[in-house]
């Protein structure tokens, strides 16, 4: 079934939407990510323009995040102080980054520029995650050593901050600045973030892992809905009726992801999610390397 | 509708003993609606004396609204194929068809079809800034070429009777909205003796007009709507496929 995308200006097959987004549903329920890594490259692939993919892509994430994050914040998981924090470090770098992306786009180079930040991106915190995931699974019997970044250099900054809920009393510096480059990259790459945030908020910020799934949601959540605003405002890339019939098959798919990954032990799950982050990469980079088919490409400008 | 031609076809010998070519558009507007996959305009007519070789021949000429295009070409930077030189293209037609009983060019005299635009190689595309290699302009035209958007003598234009004349015109998913101008030409002897103009309008309607009307008029409460929705969805779905 063929339906025309207003923004995009080009007709899909709904039903290969509606597919693509209960398979990173699925995946996404699986591994508790957003998925937006999985999606935004899936829709170049099939031809979507990158800034339309870019910015529905975002604006899906936001829809897959917000039942996730109710359900955190009712179980309490959330550190609203910390997240207040994070959230407006990202709305200026979400910000920031729509600046940048209009900029590429400008100079045509958004394409490259989009696939080169997956491929070096996706590239470290995936061979990060399968390196850690390996270690751990060889490694399950020694526990973690919990107070190794408890003081490391960011606890000498200034602006120091109470956070009650993750027992924290660290300044805001640190985390503002990692709350604008996932902002950044989120405008950049149509992504949540929650697979760069949660290392993140764990091993630089010292967050407990009681509160850190939920506090990122709550990230996501809010920088995806910025992203979407500024994509929408600047650049004019989301497509409501692409970013439905994704959600319509994102919500479902994740649902069943969710109760298969909840049978899996943690540190295959990681190692899985890991690898197929690095597999992303490489595809990306593949495309990137290879020469293309044509050398030549038209756009209609703006 | 096909009757209503049928009628307008056999109607149009009565019409054409009074001037020397008479032609017809099957439509005045194509929609372009959310189920919109492409749609086909037909061009028809009739002349008052016989088509065929010595007599008369008719070309058919369709433009879309005009665009700005750039054409990009990849280089090779430290491995990576990224976008380098450009050439910009201003007023190019972002629809262009061609046909004739006969191709153009054995219709017409060089300097008279060059003039009148008459063949993709006629159209006036140069750069107005950026690189000057006539590559980019070859590139131009095969791309569009692919697309369906650019078409020369894809299929000559039909005869029946010697009288009736009939091009369909096959406008791809991808057409852009605005105003279409159709001439048909009736040549004589190598000239041009009668030339009637039409046109008919693409223009979005129902949601997908109303979405990119919001869009590009009002883009902030387009994107708080986006922002509410993916929301509202996003919850919905988690109740409704609840697994526990």
């Amino acid at each position: 079934m063929q339906i025309y995308l207003p923004i995009a200006e080009m007709s899909v097959d709904a039903l290969l939407l509606v597919g693509i987004g209960f398979g990173v549903g699925w995946l996404s329920g699986l591994f508790g990510v957003g998925g937006g890594f999985l999606l935004t490259p899936l829709l170049m692939l099939i031809g979507i323009p990158s800034f339309v993919a870019v910015a529905s892509g975002a604006n899906q994430t936001l829809g897959a995040s917000v039942s996730g994050l109710i359900a955190q914040a009712r179980r309490g998981n959330v550190d609203w102080r910390m997240g207040g924090v994070l959230v407006a470090g990202g709305l200026l770098g979400s910000f920031a980054g729509v600046q940048l992306f209009a900029f590429l786009r400008e100079k045509g180079q958004v394409d490259a520029a989009v696939a080169l930040f997956y491929v070096v991106v996706l590239g470290i915190v995936g061979l990060l995650m399968v390196m850690e995931s390996v270690r751990a699974i060889f490694r399950r019997v020694r526990a973690r050593p919990q107070r190794l970044h408890q003081h490391s250099w960011a606890h000498g900054l200034p602006l120091k901050m109470r956070f009650r809920q993750s027992r924290l009393y660290i300044s805001v510096l640190p985390p503002l600045a990692v709350g604008f480059a996932i902002g950044v990259l989120s405008a950049v790459m149509g992504v949540g973030g929650g697979f760069m945030l949660v290392p993140a908020m764990i091993y630089i910020l010292g967050m407990p892992t009681s509160v850190v799934i939920g506090t990122s949601l709550f990230h996501v959540v809010c920088i995806t809905a910025s992203v979407t605003f500024f994509q929408a405002v600047q650049v004019g890339g989301v497509d409501i009726v692409l970013t439905m019939l994704l959600l319509a098959g994102g919500v479902a798919g994740a649902q069943f992801g969710a109760s298969m990954g909840a049978r899996l032990r943690g540190e295959e799950t990681r190692a899985l999610l890991g690898l197929l982050v690095l597999g992303v990469a490489l595809m990306l980079m593949w495309n990137l390397v290879t020469p293309p088919e044509r050398l030549f490409s038209v756009t209609r400008a703006p | 509708m096909r009757a209503l031609l049928l009628i307008l076809l056999l109607l149009a010998p009565g019409l054409a003993a009074a001037q020397p070519l008479v032609a017809r558009l099957s439509t005045d507007r194509v929609d372009v609606t959310t189920a919109f996959v492409g749609e086909s305009v037909l061009v028809f007519g009739s002349t008052e004396q016989p088509i065929g070789p010595g007599g008369d021949e008719v070309i058919v000429v369709a433009r879309g609204p005009s665009t700005h295009f750039v054409v990009r070409r990849r280089v090779n930077v430290l491995g990576m194929w990224l976008n380098g030189p450009s050439a910009h293209f201003d007023e190019v037609p972002s629809f262009y068809a061609i046909a004739g009983t006969l191709p153009a060019w054995r219709l017409l005299p060089e300097e008279v079809r060059q003039a009148r635009g008459l063949g993709l190689d006629a159209l006036p595309l140069t750069p107005s800034s950026g690189a000057r290699s006539p590559q980019f302009r070859a590139a131009l035209l095969e791309l569009k070429r692919n697309e369906g958007l650019w078409l020369e003598d894809v299929a000559p234009v039909d005869i029946a009777g010697n009288r009736l004349f009939q091009l369909r015109l096959p406008l791809p998913a991808t057409v852009r909205p605005g105003v279409y101008e159709i001439a048909v030409h009736l040549v004589r002897s190598r000239q041009v003796v009668a030339t009637e103009r039409m046109g008919f309008v693409v223009a979005r309607t129902g949601t997908a007009a109303e979405i990119e009307r919001l869009a590009r008029l009002q883009p902030a409460v387009y994107a708080l709507i986006c922002i509410i929705l993916a929301a509202l969805a996003g919850w919905l779905g988690s109740i409704l496929f609840r697994r526990s």
